[in-house]
């Protein structure tokens, strides 16, 4: 048995669901699971959201010890799961490592949604909160305008690597100013909802709920950091659209 | 309300899509937030307390994604964080700010109150169910 393959193998698994927007805890467990196949006298495993060291040492093996940096981060639930579902595999014993490592690198290559698609459905998810919270029938197409258009300009930020906090605040004050604006035009519409409607596509969802359960299992560095990442996102989006309010409302 | 919850399903189930759910997941990921929404207007009309109804709601929204997850061999997380999201305190942020903005302080320290109140609640709703998760696992290593 090749320990320098098990653990290159369970270093990247884990850098593929980190990168992805898993928990970090989930993580870190995966790794350990993959490592504990066989009986190392010691192993550890250390994950923060911006990197991985594990280690893995016994009588016949030298100490292995490696250091993975993830530095981008986008998020894919799909290959979370995927990745899940091969460690388990593994470690059943239902699928040999070398044929692990292939599907590994077949997981890593799966593409996204088409950019078509999730320009439109950035659209139709504002367009749709909307309503939830309240929208009438032309809130809901104004929104849906707001939302293509916003899918639009946040594809461009993400081909130009902007940072995430200014891309949310240019994003906030397109959807406040696209909203009081449209609303001025067209009759009886509430650009409240509308703006709030239009601003959940930029929700850090993944960032609060994994801070929350990252801190419940004890990761308390990883809760800490993804609740910062959380605040300030909200921060960045809500100063967007205070500007957007602030130059349009005293006309 | 029928509107809402309808929207409430599809609004989760496009927000999915933009997580790069699969496929065959985001039906189950409508269906939660749709719920979760359901949950949180009739709690809302029965007690009126905006606090509670968010975190009954967000209880409910983590035991049906716990039973998904197990169902559908899934991290939980796959239906936890779209299901959320209706409830994620986005309109009291947008209130907060926009008091602020109008120099309304009184306003605006009432709406930002509320705001980490109820995410307050979210967050406690999904440590208590998380929590049984932790044991469970515990107990199986």
């Amino acid at each position: 048995m090749d320990h320098k393959l098990l653990l290159n193998f369970a270093i990247q698994a884990g850098e593929i669901m980190l990168r992805s927007g898993a928990e970090t805890y989930r993580v870190e467990d995966t790794i350990m699971r993959i490592l504990s196949v066989y009986d190392f006298e010691s192993i550890e495993v250390f994950v923060t959201p911006t990197g991985i060291i594990a280690t893995i040492d016994d009588k016949n093996i030298e100490m292995t010890t490696k250091l993975k940096r993830i530095n981008s981060r986008t998020i894919r639930l799909d290959k979370v799961a995927l990745v899940n579902d091969l460690s388990r595999k593994y470690v059943l014993g239902k699928i040999s490592l070398q044929d692990a490592i292939e599907e590994l690198k077949k997981i890593d290559k799966i593409s996204p949604y088409q950019p078509l698609i999730l320009i439109s459905v950035t659209g139709l998810t504002s367009a749709f909160f909307t309503i939830v919270f309240g929208g009438n029938y032309k809130d809901f197409l104004i929104s849906l305008s707001i939302g293509i258009i916003l899918g639009i300009i946040q594809r461009l930020f993400i081909n130009l690597q902007l940072s995430r906090f200014l891309a949310d605040m240019l994003g906030g004050f397109l959807v406040g100013f696209l909203a009081l604006l449209l609303t001025s035009i067209i009759p009886s519409t509430n650009f409240d909802n509308i703006i709030i409607g239009s601003i959940m596509p930029m929700v850090p969802g993944v960032a609060i709920t994994n801070a929350i359960r990252d801190t419940i299992e004890g990761n308390l560095l990883s809760g800490i950091s993804r609740g910062v990442e959380a605040f300030f996102v909200a921060i960045s989006i809500a100063t967007g659209v205070a500007i957007a309010l602030k130059v349009w409302l005293p006309f | 309300m029928i509107l809402q919850i309808i929207s409430a399903f599809f609004a989760t189930f496009f927000f999915a899509i933009l997580f790069n759910v699969s496929k065959k997941e985001l039906g189950y990921c409508g269906l939660v937030g749709s719920l979760g929404w359901l949950i949180y207007l009739f709690i809302f009309k029965w007690t009126d307390s905006v606090i509670f109804s968010n975190f009954i709601s967000a209880l409910s929204i983590s035991i049906i994604s716990r039973i998904l997850a197990k169902l559908r061999k899934m991290p939980i997380t796959i239906f936890l964080i779209p299901g959320i999201i209706p409830l994620v305190p986005g309109a009291g942020m947008y209130k907060t700010m926009y008091a602020v903005l109008n120099q309304n302080f009184k306003e605006a320290a009432f709406y930002g109150a509320q705001t980490f109140e109820i995410a307050g609640a979210i967050a406690i709703a999904i440590i208590f169910i998380s929590s049984f998760d932790t044991l469970s696992h515990k107990k199986t290593k």
